[in-house]
């Protein structure tokens, strides 16, 4: 067990760096709240809504209009026609909740009969009806002036997407968040390797996989609970998860692994510290950025976008966002597991031989 | 057996030769010092023999063992001192040696015992619970040390074991070498003369990646005792002095300014006369009270401290 005696220094060594350990483990959660207050802000922003006004009489633009100024609520533009376009738009996630002004809207009021309306909303946000249906209500009241009797409907329809940014964001972020294990997995061999340490343990009869779990080992708490951060205030700054959290959960983390594998690389080749913990952010951000971690792929050049699908990146980001607001199941998902399993296998391989390589140069 | 053997071990880094075929036997028990300066080769020696690099060409054995194809027999029968301190800064010394103990598979209760022993050898008991990275540069080394022997290896390697200490440092670290003497076999690096002087049993002095001169300290200072060397500080030395010079004596060498020259039996005043007929002007003259540091320059041509 002697990967097991280096693994309990590394882990050592990482541990009781508190300024290190707090850069590691806190820049999880100073990424997300930069990124949900610059991007997400659902909270104080008016509810959208749809509205679909069937009657398209001048009662029925008159009662939209009303709608239209009440400050909680921002009505989308420009008010459907029929109720299918708000469907379709209810179902990819384009909306959240619509209105419906059925037919004989405008002759009820003027007859001062029973008064249909009816709201249809997705799961996305499950207390949108009940803040909605009072607004709704009270300015149908105020703009009917007289009592008449008014009937809402509510209807809840399943969403096959859920569109929110942060739905988006987080698994973007978390990627990214994870690849700091790059330079850290990176720095501390080289930091070894600088100062002799390394070779001083390559000195002993430890085997190269003796190092290379001994090195990467330690890092694995570090996986578990930066995910768990991304996951957790993800969630308190209005990231729901659809499909299976596990599911989420293990494709970061195989990520994170295969993060690792590179900075044993990297820890491997660069003759300085400066080199290990600098040169991997000229290609981490560039990477970052033609993944899709801000901004979907699809509008890319097809030369960047290639080289993105080539990586295993945009394959994490994909499958955790497939699972996260989609609901995708593990077999729905294996295209892009075995891509990134198949890169971390590789990543390890390589990093083996070349560490086998310079311990006897 | 010898703890010890080499054969024309060479190794080459491009087109440098740092090491150029060298040989050599060291006994079992003996402290074997590699004297030389910065570059002359000791560290590539050190490492191949201790399998962190492969020979360009030749072999060398450890304790019967080929370096290049029994690597891991080696390193389970030596124990290293880098160069570089090479110890875990966030760990406390009982940590830092139990590493290494328990890499070498001794159980936690041998580790422990055998940790007291050396921190107490080393003078390093007291801080023995306090994290090395606050520990002075001279307990590091000592911890170093420390290291390199908790698995009891039949063979020590201590690269530099007091670079960059302060006299009284390195002379505290030199009465704790001196102590492990007895038991094992130590092949140490050096570019300190006194140190060589003080410890070994062998010296090789070493340079360019050659053996130039190998025997006991004071073998080495007696062979050199019959050729004498004059340092002389003067004024006008001519070409033609210099000729001269070096057609009466056996060696005539610039160093720091001022001629050595050395010769079998060297009379002094035969020199003056030659240098002031010359026209040279003789400001001062001393005979040299041989040391290592003579024996190195007397070999080499150059001085050991850049």
């Amino acid at each position: 067990m002697r990967f097991w005696e280096i693994g309990n220094r590394n882990l050592k060594e990482l541990y009781r760096d508190p300024v290190a350990l707090a850069f590691l483990l806190g820049m999880p959660l100073v990424f997300i709240l930069i990124f949900s207050f610059a991007f997400g802000g659902q909270a104080t922003r008016p509810i959208s809504i749809g509205v679909v006004d069937e009657d398209q009489s001048q009662i029925s633009a008159a009662f939209v209009g009303c709608l239209e100024n009440i400050p909680a609520l921002e009505v989308a533009s420009p008010v459907y026609k029929s109720q299918s376009e708000a469907e379709k738009e209810l179902n990819t996630g384009g909306l959240s909740i619509y209105l419906l002004i059925p037919h004989g809207f405008g002759k009820a009021v003027e007859r001062q009969q029973t008064v249909d309306l009816a709201l249809a909303y997705n799961q996305v946000d499950p207390m949108l009806p009940q803040r909605v249906m009072p607004m709704v209500r009270a300015v149908a009241l105020e703009f009917l002036n007289i009592p008449v009797p008014l009937n809402i409907e509510l209807s809840q329809r399943e969403a096959e997407i859920k569109d929110e940014y942060i739905n988006y964001l987080i698994p973007g972020m978390a990627v990214f968040g994870l690849m700091i294990l790059i330079t850290s997995v990176g720095g501390i061999m080289v930091r070894d390797r600088v100062k002799g340490f390394l070779s001083r343990l390559m000195t002993t009869p430890a085997r190269p996989s003796d190092f290379i779990f001994g090195y990467t080992l330690p890092f694995i708490p570090v996986i578990i609970i930066s995910i768990a951060t991304y996951f957790g205030v993800g969630i308190l700054v209005g990231l729901s998860i659809i499909g299976n959290i596990g599911l989420a959960f293990l494709i970061l983390f195989i990520i994170g692994i295969c993060c690792m594998g590179i900075g044993m690389i990297i820890g491997t080749l660069a003759k300085s510290e400066e080199q290990a913990l600098g040169a991997p952010w000229i290609f981490i951000v560039p990477l970052v950025m033609i993944s899709g971690a801000w901004w979907p792929v699809e509008q890319m050049p097809s030369v960047i976008k290639g080289i993105a699908e080539a990586l295993p990146f945009l394959h994490a980001m994909d499958a955790c966002r497939d699972v996260v607001t989609r609901g995708a199941s593990f077999t729905g998902i294996l295209p892009d597991l075995y891509w990134l399993i198949g890169w971390t296998m590789a990543l390890f391989a390589l990093g083996i031989v070349l560490f086998r390589r310079s311990m006897a140069r | 057996m010898d703890a010890i053997q080499t054969f024309k071990l060479t190794r080459r880094f491009n087109s440098l030769v740092a090491v150029d075929g060298i040989d050599l036997k060291i006994a079992e028990g003996e402290l074997f010092s590699l004297l030389g300066p910065n570059g002359a080769g000791k560290t590539t020696t050190i490492n191949m023999l201790c399998c962190l690099l492969k020979p360009t060409e030749g072999t060398a054995q450890i304790m019967g063992y080929d370096i290049i194809k029994q690597p891991f027999k080696i390193k389970q029968t030596i124990g290293v001192s880098p160069q570089e301190t090479a110890i875990s800064e966030h760990l406390n010394s009982w940590e830092n040696l139990a590493l290494i103990g328990k890499i070498h598979g001794m159980s936690s209760d041998e580790v422990k015992r055998r940790s007291g022993e050396l921190l107490e050898v080393m003078g390093l008991m007291e801080r023995g619970k306090d994290r090395v990275g606050k520990f002075s540069g001279g307990m590091k080394r000592r911890l170093s040390i420390a290291m390199a022997m908790v698995h009891n290896p039949s063979i020590l390697f201590l690269d530099e074991p007091t670079l960059g200490l302060d006299p009284q440092a390195r002379r505290a670290t030199w009465e704790h070498i001196a102590q492990l003497k007895e038991r094992k076999t130590i092949l140490l690096t050096t570019h300190y003369m006194e140190e060589a002087d003080f410890l070994s049993d062998r010296v090789a002095i070493i340079d360019e990646g050659k053996i130039v001169a190998m025997g006991t300290p004071r073998q080495l200072k007696a062979n050199f005792l019959k050729t004498r060397t004059m340092l002389i500080l003067a004024e006008n030395i001519t070409p033609e002095i210099m000729q001269g010079l070096k057609s009466r004596y056996s060696q005539v060498k610039e160093v720091g300014g001022k001629l050595g020259i050395s010769d079998e039996n060297l009379d002094f005043r035969e020199l003056t006369d030659y240098l002031h007929s010359n026209g040279a002007v003789v400001r001062s003259a001393a005979l040299e009270k041989p040391t290592l540091e003579d024996v190195f320059i007397h070999l080499t041509g150059k001085e050991i401290r850049e």
